[in-house]
């Protein structure tokens, strides 16, 4: 068999395994919106944990990691600051919206944000950002499926042909087994990711260079300027350095599929857990990431596509069965993200929009069906937009980030109860302002003084959000009391959060 | 900004294991930002264990900030 074919096959094989979890995955499910849209919130700490990392870590990891480190050189190695920034804000923040969400029921993130803004201003608004936002995610995941297929059938399937199969797969392993059809894909896909990258990359460190140490000397010798800040293109300054971190941990965090994911946790401890042992899975995953980028930079320049750097090298250098095994490795971590997206801008669509606003009083399986549709239509904008533009992964995914990121300052002030609070117009106020100058300083005039534009967006949105708070209305004293209430007990008070029955459960209002 | 009565502030910790948490946490944490990274860190020698200094040296920070997260949940900080 030819190198192709073996690739092809081992690909094709692994979308079967995934199907085939969805349909098993299907025989589980119940009529019941909570079971498909949040496991039931039984999610316990092995599944929850391979599909936070495998979420995490997607087409950006397994292929534009590789191409910034090919790049900008070593300098990307902040990764892993912001992978364990993560893990960090997932023990603080996350533990806060789990509790919120199992004491009143909430399923998105547009209603935590609702229910304590009191505003329906704010849950338009945060749909709205969750789901424009994150569409770009799906742009970047079907975009690293069609580099994958296209490579790895040697050119015979066609990128847009290679993205549309594989996001149709996604598409019916969701719409048959909900979200627990995405968890047990996940882990199969963050075992299999992992394992291929590490695999994958050593196998090329010992073939080309004799090792990993032999690999760093090679690039000392022939590349240095790849192995100092800020790299050959003076890409890391440290304003960039800084912008990466927070946008990558705080606005990756902040898209509305993991913080679904939180709502999923079978109790706090897990979610804690989760936050001091993730960090171990994602920032050790830029490890080899390294590798291949930095040796690949020295055994094969002036690649015109640095993303398909791995891919490239594979085919090269290594046999067409590890070929192809690492290459479904590749594909196990653009599905794993992109199943998941799809599966939370369903939830926002049907939950936040249709369930809101369209039909309030159907039963569980009319919005079951609804959101099946969403997922459908979700695929077929995607693809649209896949198909249509063309730009780095990485460039996708910070803007992608970068958005999520306006909602910090509201999502603290929910989880963090202080004698100040912000009030509905300051919150869309500041998301708004921040939006209009992330537009500025990316698009407009791209990183202004060397500082990451997201991070210029994030404090005029602090700033508007904190002005606008003085002069406008809070929050009704009973609903801060009722939420920080529930926070303070959470965190200081050792109980676990009260039944929703003695609540209320605004997120069903 | 309206003043409530609502519960003590969450931003400033409330318990000694809470404070020596966030201390050392954000204290590591500022060995993997500038300006330590783009001065301190910035150079290839000495190389530790065969890999440039640079790649040691915020290996050795993300390892610690590892080390520090598990230390909080193993106390339930």
């Amino acid at each position: 068999m030819e190198a192709w074919e073996v690739a092809t096959a081992l690909i094709v094989a692994y979308l079967g395994l995934t199907l085939l979890l969805g349909v098993l995955a299907n025989r589980r499910l119940t009529v019941d919106v909570e079971d498909f849209m949040l496991y039931g919130r039984k999610a316990g700490f092995i599944v929850l944990y391979l599909t936070i990392v495998a979420t995490f870590h997607s087409a950006f990891a397994f292929l534009g990691s590789s191409g910034f480190f090919y790049t900008h050189g070593i300098g990307f190695w902040a990764a892993g600051a912001w992978t364990v920034l993560a893990g960090a804000i997932t023990y603080v923040l996350g533990t806060r919206i789990w509790a919120l969400g199992k004491a009143f029921g909430y399923i998105t993130p547009a209603d935590l944000l609702a229910d304590f803004y009191e505003s329906e201003a704010v849950r338009v608004t945060v749909a709205l950002v969750s789901v424009v936002f994150t569409i770009l995610y799906i742009q970047v995941q079907a975009q690293g499926l069609g580099y994958i297929i296209s490579v790895a059938t040697d050119g015979r399937v066609s990128f847009e042909i290679g993205t549309l199969l594989l996001l149709i797969v996604a598409a019916f392993y969701l719409i048959v087994g909900g979200l627990r059809a995405v968890y047990w894909t996940d882990v199969l896909q963050g075992i299999w990711m992992y394992a291929a990258v590490w695999i994958g990359a050593l196998v090329l460190a010992y073939e080309l260079f004799g090792g990993p140490l032999q690999l760093w000397r090679e690039v000392a010798q022939q590349r240095p300027d790849l192995l100092t800040l800020p790299g050959p293109n003076g890409f890391f300054t440290p304003g960039m350095w800084i912008g990466m971190i927070v946008t990558l941990s705080f606005g990756i965090i902040l898209q509305p599929h993991m913080l679904i994911r939180y709502y999923t946790a079978v109790d706090a401890n897990t979610l804690k857990a989760l936050g001091a042992t993730t960090p171990i899975y994602l920032m050790t995953l830029y490890i080899p990431a390294a590798f291949v980028g930095l040796g690949g930079a020295v055994a094969m320049p002036d690649l015109d596509i640095p993303d398909r750097i791995f891919p490239e090298l594979l085919f090269a250098h290594v046999s067409p069965w590890l070929t192809g095994a690492i290459l479904a490795g590749a594909t196990a971590a653009a599905m794993s993200t992109l199943d998941s997206i799809l599966h939370s801008n369903m939830t926002v669509l049907t939950h936040d929009v249709y369930r809101r606003y369209v039909r309030p009083r159907a039963n569980q399986a009319h919005y079951l069906w609804v959101g099946r549709l969403f997922v459908v239509l979700l695929l077929a904008v995607g693809y649209v937009l896949t198909v249509s533009t063309f730009d780095l992964l990485v460039v996708l995914i910070t803007l992608s980030g970068s958005g999520a990121l306006q909602l910090l300052p509201s999502v603290v002030g929910v989880c963090f109860p202080t004698r100040r609070t912000l009030t509905r117009a300051g919150v869309v106020a500041g998301i708004a302002a921040g939006l209009v100058t992330l537009y500025a300083t990316l698009v407009l005039v791209p990183h202004p003084l060397g500082m990451h534009g997201a991070i210029w967006a994030l404090l005029v949105n602090m700033g508007t959000a904190m002005l606008v708070s003085t002069f406008t209305a809070a929050p009704s004293s009973g609903t801060i009391q009722r939420v920080h209430g529930e926070v303070e007990t959470f965190v200081y008070g050792g109980a676990e959060p009260h039944a929703r029955a003695t609540q209320g459960n605004p997120a069903e209002q | 900004m309206p003043i409530r009565p609502s519960p003590r502030s969450h931003l400033i910790p409330r318990t000694r294991d809470g404070w020596i948490a966030i201390a050392a946490f954000l204290a590591v944490f500022l060995f993997a930002l500038p300006p330590v990274t783009h001065t301190l860190w910035n150079r290839t020698e000495p190389w530790i264990f065969g890999a440039p200094f640079l790649y040691s040296a915020l290996l050795a920070v993300y390892v610690t900030l590892i080390g520090i997260l598990i230390w909080v949940w193993r106390r339930q900080v």
